[in-house]
């Protein structure tokens, strides 16, 4: 098991290099073909040449490699490696620091992560474990519609309808059951309230998830009637185990390793559902940020948010290969 | 061998321990209602071995899953009993029906790999039922478990207990399938093809082992198998099956020495020996389609000996020799080692009626 997890370790380091030096070389042929970013903080004024160097050297754009199209560009890469290596993620245009700003928005989007991943398995268990359990009932057909339905329905719709037609309504409504005070008008806010972080990103969260579930259900429907028609679900009966059993121990346990390995693929493509998320629930996250810092051409800041989110998808990637391995000892001792 | 010594000292007295009477199993298909087993009767007794024969499809698998309560959904029990100290299983709930069987029928199943949980180590699949149905202690369950790993045979059994059964080698895995089976002390032991998936040696040891470990517990053993050369070995007594149907059902000697089915017949002939030169006889055509019977015997297009009334009638539960059935128009000149008369399927199939006509193409 720790050699496993060792191999993996160092799997993801490599991985994460390898994505940190293509985005360098993407963001390079960027700059190199498109222009100079600097230029970018000047907005609509136009500076003179010792104004542009002044700002090119200060973002670690003045080596001259810039200017040739084709040049990989590897002393600002080394360097800026260094500058990682010292937790220094550079500057904003404005400059304030990369790593200060992730720090106020990335609670935020992992609020909402917590929130899709909670949503995601518990409606996936639940709803996935009673239609493979019932195949075939009405409850199985009903579920399966379900799926369906939710499937059709995309997210930026699900959360226009909840903020212009439920929001507003409910939390009227919270208010004066409750209390000014109390919790329930919070959740059902229209808009992230920085003050109440948690109450305000729960539903969205929720229905950010549940737009993700559906193919959550199908997938814990079908492992699960995989192993429901397993021999070693058969051995288990023979033994006299009572049905509840051999569910828990012999098929949700078996089909939870497929599952497991679908939460960690999802995680990744979850972002995109998170920039749409924030940008309509008004919510301070990654995905506003990087959105704002790819529409204002800010590389630094691109750079650096990217470079955390490959890290934290390489890390999610290690857990799950880890939840993995602890899943299935076939894998461990392969 | 104790096996043999048995067989040679026990009788069929007292009560069975598990005694199957009629069971008939009908599976729901696209293709309408198939059935699988159609009137099997036997019992099963402490220190005795039964083997049930057949080919694939012959129903002998499905009779043991009936006989577990284990039945797919598409599958029910439409005839019959099974009668398990004194209680009919199948008046049962599927709940109280299996707690029964695990209590006191264990099965040893055929593909082991398939059969174990890869997720959970042996140990605990060894003890699950002990420590979830009898309250064992986690500590007595690890001692229980490497108890039942030594019964079986299985080297270093303190250390392999917490092993996964991928880690185990075919003849191994067979092993532990069937200490699973002893966990619970069973009184009766039904292994269905316990050694298809094993080469000839570990086959040879792993029936060794449960000819064995059934003497000493004085367990009653079902023994599932195709192959006629395994049941000589272990059996005491053999019930042949073809078409869901029991055909031939006797003590284990006189089966080998003198058949009184010809299915019997014709499998005894297609065993390979190892001093037989020259083409192997095989059984001409294949097992009939449940969904589509011939009239008549079952058997009747494959047999070699077949006569007109074979086509028409079904065969009744003929009693060659005492202790002995034979579901055989001819049962008695089969046993005898005669080729059938054309006219004596008038005297012997006690059917009465039409005259038989001349024998026709045996080919047919």
């Amino acid at each position: 098991m720790g050699r496993y997890v060792l191999r993996r370790v160092a799997q993801a380091v490599g991985m994460l290099f390898l994505v940190m030096f293509v985005l360098h070389l993407l963001t390079t042929l960027a700059i190199q073909l498109n222009g100079n970013p600097a230029l970018a903080f000047f907005g609509d004024k136009i500076p003179s040449p010792a104004q542009v160097a002044a700002v090119e050297q200060r973002f670690g754009l003045d080596d001259p490699c810039y200017d040739q199209p084709g040049n990989p560009c590897l002393g600002p890469f080394v360097e800026r490696l260094g500058q990682y290596a010292q937790g220094d993620l550079g500057t904003n245009l404005r400059g304030r620091e990369v790593t200060d700003i992730v720090a106020s928005a990335a609670p935020n989007t992992l609020r909402l992560f917590v929130m899709v991943t909670i949503t995601w398995l518990v409606l996936g268990m639940v709803l996935g474990s009673v239609a493979a359990r019932w195949r075939g009932s009405p409850s199985d057909h009903g579920i399966r519609l379900t799926s369906v339905l939710i499937d059709a329905l995309p997210v930026f719709v699900l959360l226009l309808v909840y903020k212009e037609v439920v929001t507003v309504p409910l939390s009227g409504w919270a208010k004066e059951t409750f209390g000014e005070d109390s919790w329930p008008p919070y959740w059902f806010k229209p808009s992230f309230d920085p003050e109440h972080p948690w109450a305000t990103v729960a539903v969205p969260g929720i229905l950010l998830g549940l737009a993700g579930s559906a193919a959550f259900i199908r997938l814990v429907r079908a492992s699960q009637l995989d192993s429901y028609g397993g021999d070693h679900v058969r051995t288990a009966r023979s033994k006299g185990l009572n049905e509840g059993r051999v569910v828990v121990h012999h098929v949700v346990r078996n089909s939870s390793i497929p599952v497991v390995t679908a939460v960690g693929l999802t995680f990744a493509e979850a972002l995109s559902g998170a920039v749409i998320t924030e940008g309509i629930m008004n919510i301070y996250g990654m995905g506003g940020v990087l959105w704002d810092a790819v529409q204002s051409s800010d590389v630094g800041l691109v750079l650096g948010i990217v470079t955390i989110l490959t890290a934290v998808t390489v890390l999610v990637m290690i857990v799950v290969d880890i939840a993995y391995a602890a899943l299935d000892p076939r894998i461990r001792y392969e | 061998m104790s096996a043999a010594t048995d067989r040679t000292q026990a009788t069929p007295s007292g009560t069975p321990l598990l005694e199957v009477t009629d069971l008939a199993v009908e599976f729901r298909t696209p293709d309408g209602v198939v059935r699988a087993v159609d009137g099997l009767s036997y019992r099963v007794e402490a220190g005795r071995t039964l083997a049930i024969v057949g080919e694939s499809g012959s129903g002998k698998s499905v009779s043991s899953l009936a006989v577990m309560g284990l039945l797919p959904d598409t599958a029910r029990v439409t005839r019959g009993s099974v009668r398990l100290g004194g209680t009919d299983l199948l008046t049962l709930s599927r709940k109280e029906h299996r707690a029964r069987c695990g209590d006191q029928v264990a099965m040893v199943f055929q593909d082991a790999l398939a059969a174990l949980n890869p997720v959970h180590t042996v140990g605990y699949q060894l003890t699950e039922a002990l420590r979830a149905r009898r309250g064992l202690s986690r500590g007595d369950a690890r001692k229980r478990a490497v108890e039942l790993l030594d019964l079986v045979k299985v080297p270093n059994a303190k250390a392999r207990v917490k092993e996964y059964p991928h880690q185990f080698s075919g003849g191994m895995r067979q092993r532990v399938m069937i200490a699973t089976a002893l966990a619970m002390d069973p009184d009766v032991l039904i292994a269905d093809e316990p050694t298809t998936a094993l080469d000839v040696t570990v086959q040879a040891q792993v029936l060794r082992l449960l000819a064995e470990i059934q003497a000493e517990r004085h367990m009653g053993l079902v023994l599932i198998t195709h192959d006629l050369g395994v049941v000589a070995g272990v059996a005491d007594d053999v019930t042949v099956m073809y078409a869901g149907r029991a055909v031939e059902q006797a003590p284990v000697v006189p089966v080998y020495t003198t058949p009184a089915h010809p299915y019997t017949r014709a499998l005894l002939r297609s065993i390979p020996s190892a001093a037989g030169t020259g083409r192997l006889p095989v059984i001409p055509g294949r097992p009939p389609s449940p969904a589509a019977m011939p009239a008549g015997c079952p058997f009747h297009p494959r047999c070699d000996a077949v006569r007109d009334v074979c086509r028409t009638d079904v065969p009744p539960r003929a009693t060659p020799a005492p202790g002995r059935m034979s579901a055989c128009h001819f049962a008695s000149d089969i046993m005898a080692g005669r080729e059938p008369a054309p006219e004596a399927g008038v005297t012997a199939s006690a059917s009465g009626g039409s005259v038989p006509e001349p024998k026709g193409d045996p080919d047919d």
